[in-house]
């Protein structure tokens, strides 16, 4: 079949390239001050990465998503065959195994890991004639990213075992489970936060028992929620009272790190103040003094977006911001008039992958989210992590010139 | 079930309203940290990068009038720590044990004098070479340790001269209130006795800064763009009347006794020529931290080394100030230069009590130069009932007793003065009997006076009752080239009429060359010399030995005051330590060879 490139989304796919760009502008301004000419060169390398993610995006473009249906259970079977090898022989950095290295690239399986998990999952749930909240339908999907996850984990890497939490979650909800099952299986956290004080739980017990009795989700699903809430709220205290000062103080900093301005509040407040003084039209490009002079870590990966704060400004911020939201608002449109049900699911669920890195990374900069690691979608320095996303663009440009395909 | 599953179109409104809450709250998190917090942020950026280094000024040096040191300042090292670079249980561990400190008191210091993280923070100024050679070859032991040069005062001990340097210290909280800002600092160095404190502001000069800009890890990129540096201005130097060679005379005069005092002064002006408190201590030992063990050894000692004897020494001042009697009682008309009063018998019967004349032979009678002369109490006894003890006590005080005698040294005391007023307060109305003006008119009682006031009263006997301000800094010299001489001030005259003080003068000269002065060992034929011997009476031990010697005679312009404490008779002990004193004044002023055997045999050589 011939793909028309006037059927492309050429605004989609512009979008996606000026963030490029403006990664590659930040990452040259964050490095310009570095020791090493290598890390000078960051951006550079960049430039060669994106052009490496343009040919595979247009790849991806040429590839009918009926492929990738078909291949979807093999390429799952890979990713956790690569996730368990890169255990073994992947090179560590900062004491996690991540990667594995050719030379001076790095590739890191858990970002293959994402796409192959997506069709696998869109492929289950686009074909199972399972009903949506039925426990069968449930549990495999559920196993299907839990393995990666506890792959993942191991490695360990908490911020991205939760992209394929959150991955689940969104593709539960594309295939048609209702919000309150989503939230009746989170509510164990809710339960965990509300434990720190009894008089808090016991409302919050109440509001989850009214809860049930008017949504009616199912006598098996409401007993098993009310147990685990009981179960985290109950156990909780025990558990807390039974750590070591230290072990504490490490939880209570992941989430709030005002709480240690030493070690990891270090670096959100740095990344607050950098943000922060660049006002609403920024100190100007290679100007921010923050970045310059290292005040602020990572400025080329995790704090990306608060070098742009600083340099461009409240408006500059929120050029990005809006360049995502573009992004997103294509994304579910594309999704929603998609014959396919496969490639429907592969749509929202890319999205949804971008979405939550989004979130978390820009969340982490201005300080209302803990530190985790998540780059910033095409912003961040990182190879494989672009081409990532540029193969998510790909695959959701591609369902969109193939939409009346079933 | 189905009834869960929802309709495309209500998942992609909710799809849409996610994204849509998703921009909304992340831009209030940006307006928030750009907008609301922009200021304090702004401020907080600007501070990261800019770090203040003060440049330290040299202190300004202290010689004596004729340019020798006394306060010079020593290159010496400063161990500091950078207090974002410790690595626990290693950095203050470590140094703890190589600088002899306490890890409790390192991070007291730390906390104390901390400006920034990336700053370095003394911790112990003038640590010995051995061991920055230990610090630099080790340094991987010692992670965020630095060193510094710094110049710490050297006092020229041997001059036993802090009575009035003083020394420096680093400034105290208490201290801090209400100075300059622009002066004053955690971690600045201050005077805190002595001139380095009473000129402190003049010698300290004037704090440069340097603007730098730093790295996140401290390190430094070069001078920060938009705010200049500023030079340090260097603290003046004074130069004081002092004179070292004199002063050295009186620390060697006072070696072989416990505990004294002796003030040198110039009487046609004020200078002070040599002051010493012995025991003194060394002021060269707070360039440090001090340890606590020494510190408590100084503070218990019961000679206290710490006291400011010139200044602070409160005693009795014994005979020495029957010139005030005698001049009174000639003022106000109650005796004549040739009137007597009941011959001395060794006493005097007033009331049940009978008031002991120092030589219980008793010296019969005498005129009022004779009285100064032997120094009779009977004499005093009987004209201080006539006088009565206001009337007294008025003279002390036109004589300066009683009051501070402003000399350019910080915290003196100002001794006391009895009066009637203060009797009925102290005993009650009626409760005290006249008994006291007795012991009043011979020095002793509740009269107290330090040895600087008495110095100053016999400067004023010296200069026909012109009584200057005693002073010790003569001269400031700036770093600029421009030199302040200091001039000398009245403090006021002697309340006695210039017949009055030929009389005085005649007594003053009788105590060395009269048949029976109480000084008369000190008479020699290179110099006249006159004074007056006192003893005190010390209710807790022996008595205190003072003498206050003027000379030359016909043209004073030394006067030479000393007390031993607990060492007898003036006549024994004080007269021939300031005799030796006034000698070596007055050999170098005459040109005459210590070492000739004759001048030995002939003047005060052997005393």
């Amino acid at each position: 079949m011939n793909l028309k490139y006037s059927a492309l989304d050429w605004k989609l796919i512009l979008a996606a390239l000026v963030l490029s760009f403006i990664g590659i502008m930040l990452i040259m301004s964050a490095q310009h001050n570095a020791d090493t000419e290598y890390q000078r060169d960051y951006y550079l390398r960049q430039s060669l990465w994106l052009a490496v993610a343009f040919i595979i995006f247009a790849v991806i473009v040429h590839i009918p998503p009926k492929l990738f249906d078909m291949m979807a259970y093999v390429m799952y079977g890979i990713s956790i065959l690569l996730l368990v090898l890169v255990l073994f022989v992947g090179s560590a950095k900062m004491g996690a195994s991540r990667w594995f290295s050719f030379g001076s690239m790095n590739f890191a399986p858990s970002d293959f890991a994402k796409v192959a998990v997506l069709f696998a999952l869109s492929r289950f749930l686009a074909y199972t004639k399972l009903p949506v909240a039925s426990k069968r339908r449930m549990a495999i999907t559920a196993i299907i990213t839990i393995i990666p996850v506890a792959l993942i984990l191991k490695q360990p890497d908490l911020g991205t075992s939760l992209v394929f939490l959150v991955l689940l979650f969104i593709l539960w909800f594309w295939a048609g489970l209702s919000p309150i099952y989503l939230l009746l299986i989170v509510s164990p956290i809710f339960s965990l936060i509300a434990a720190s004080h009894w008089l808090a739980w016991s409302i919050y017990i109440v509001v989850l028992l009214i809860f049930l009795f008017i949504s009616k989700p199912g006598i098996i699903f409401g007993i098993a929620a009310v147990v685990t809430n009981l179960v985290s709220g109950i156990m909780t205290p025990i558990m807390w009272s039974r750590l070591a000062d230290y072990q504490k103080l490490r939880i209570l900093t992941f989430l709030d790190p005002g709480r240690d301005p030493r070690g990891a509040g270090y670096q959100i407040i740095q990344s607050k103040i950098a943000i922060g003084s660049g006002g609403v039209f920024g100190k100007g490009f290679l100007n921010g003094s923050q970045t310059r002079l290292d005040f602020l870590p990572e400025p080329h990966t995790d704090f990306i977006f608060s070098v742009l704060g600083e340099e461009f400004g409240l408006i500059g911020a929120l050029f990005v911001l809006l360049l995502f939201t573009f992004i997103f608002y294509r994304s579910i449109k594309i999704a929603s008039h998609c014959r396919s049900r496969f490639a429907s699911l592969v749509v929202m669920g890319a999205a949804g992958i971008i979405m939550f890195q989004f979130l978390v990374n820009i969340g982490m900069t201005l300080g209302f989210m803990p530190v985790t690691g998540l780059p910033l979608p095409f912003v961040s320095y990182g190879g494989t992590s672009l081409v990532l996303f540029w193969a998510l663009i790909g695959l959701i440009v591609s369902a969109e010139a193939r939409w009346q395909e079933y | 079930m189905e009834r869960f599953k929802l309709s495309l179109e209500y998942r992609e409104k909710v799809g849409y309203l996610l994204v849509i809450v998703m921009l909304v709250v992340l831009s209030l998190g940006l307006f928030k940290l750009q907008i609301f917090q922009y200021r304090d942020l702004s401020e907080q950026s600007e501070k990261n990068r800019i770090r203040v280094e003060p440049i330290l000024p040299r202190r300004g040096i202290v010689t004596d009038r004729f340019g020798k040191i006394i306060i010079d300042n020593r290159p010496s090292y400063t161990v500091s720590i950078i207090p974002s670079e410790i690595v626990d249980g290693k950095t203050i561990e470590n140094l703890a044990e190589l600088i002899n400190l306490d890890s409790t008191q390192i991070v007291k210091r730390l906390k104390r004098n901390m400006i920034s993280r990336y700053q370095q923070t003394p911790i112990k100024r003038d640590i010995p070479f051995e061991t920055v050679a230990i610090l630099e070859e080790q340094s991987n032991r010692f992670p965020g340790v630095t060193y510094q040069m710094e110049r710490v005062r050297q006092y020229n001990h041997e001059l036993n001269a802090e009575t009035y340097t003083g020394y420096v210290g680093e400034i105290s909280e208490d201290e801090l209130k209400g100075r300059d800002p622009l002066l004053y600092h955690l971690g600045s160095i201050t005077g805190k006795k002595g001139l380095e404190k009473q000129y402190d502001e003049i010698l300290r000069g004037r704090e440069g800064t340097n603007y730098i800009e730093v790295t996140a890890s401290g390190q430094i990129i070069g001078e920060y763009p938009d705010k200049e540096s500023t030079e340090a201005i260097p603290g003046a130097n004074l130069v004081l009347s002092i004179d070292n060679e004199l002063q050295l005379a009186c620390t060697k005069a006072l070696d072989t006794f416990c505990c004294g005092a002796i003030v040198a002064m110039d009487p046609r002006n004020g200078e002070i020529l040599a002051m010493t408190s012995y025991p003194g201590y060394d002021a060269n030992i707070f360039s440090s931290v001090i340890p606590e063990s020494l510190w408590t050894e100084i503070r218990t000692d019961s000679t206290h080394p710490l006291l400011n004897r010139p200044l602070n020494g409160l005693y009795p001042p014994g005979s020495t100030v029957k010139f005030v009697g005698v001049g009174a009682g000639l003022e106000e008309g109650a005796v004549t230069e040739n009137s007597i009063f009941k011959p001395c018998i060794g006493g005097y019967q007033f009331g049940n009590r009978f008031f002991r004349c120092w030589d219980p032979g008793g010296h019969g009678t005498l005129n009022a130069a004779h009285t100064l002369e032997q120094s009779c109490d009977v004499y005093m006894y009987q004209l201080g009932l006539k006088l009565g003890i206001d009337k007294l006590a008025e003279y002390y005080a036109a004589c300066g007793f009683g009051s501070l005698t402003n000399v350019d040294l910080p915290r003196e005391a100002k001794g006391l003065n009895p009066t009637t007023e203060y009797y009925d307060e102290r005993y009650g109305k009626k409760k005290w009997t006249l008994g006291l003006v007795l012991n009043n008119s011979i020095g002793q009682g509740e009269l107290l006076v330090t040895p600087l006031q008495l110095a100053q009263f016999f400067c004023g006997l010296a200069n026909d009752g012109v009584v200057y301000q005693p002073h010790l800094v003569k001269k400031i010299n700036r770093f600029n080239g421009i030199e302040t001489e200091i001039q000398p001030k009245v403090a006021f005259n002697l309340p006695f009429s210039s017949n009055t003080m030929r009389i005085l003068r005649e007594g003053l000269m009788l105590v060395v060359e009269g048949e029976h002065g109480t000084a008369k060992r000190l008479k020699n034929e290179y110099y006249s010399i006159g004074g007056k011997t006192g003893t005190a009476e010390n209710p807790h031990g022996e008595n205190h030995s003072w003498f206050a010697g003027v000379a030359p005679l016909d043209n004073p312009e030394i006067i030479v005051v000393a007390i031993v404490e607990n060492a007898g008779h003036g006549s024994e002990v004080a007269a021939p330590l300031v005799g030796s004193v006034i000698q070596s004044y007055m050999y170098r002023k005459l040109g005459i060879d210590v070492s000739d055997s004759i001048v030995v045999e002939k003047g005060l050589g052997q005393l």
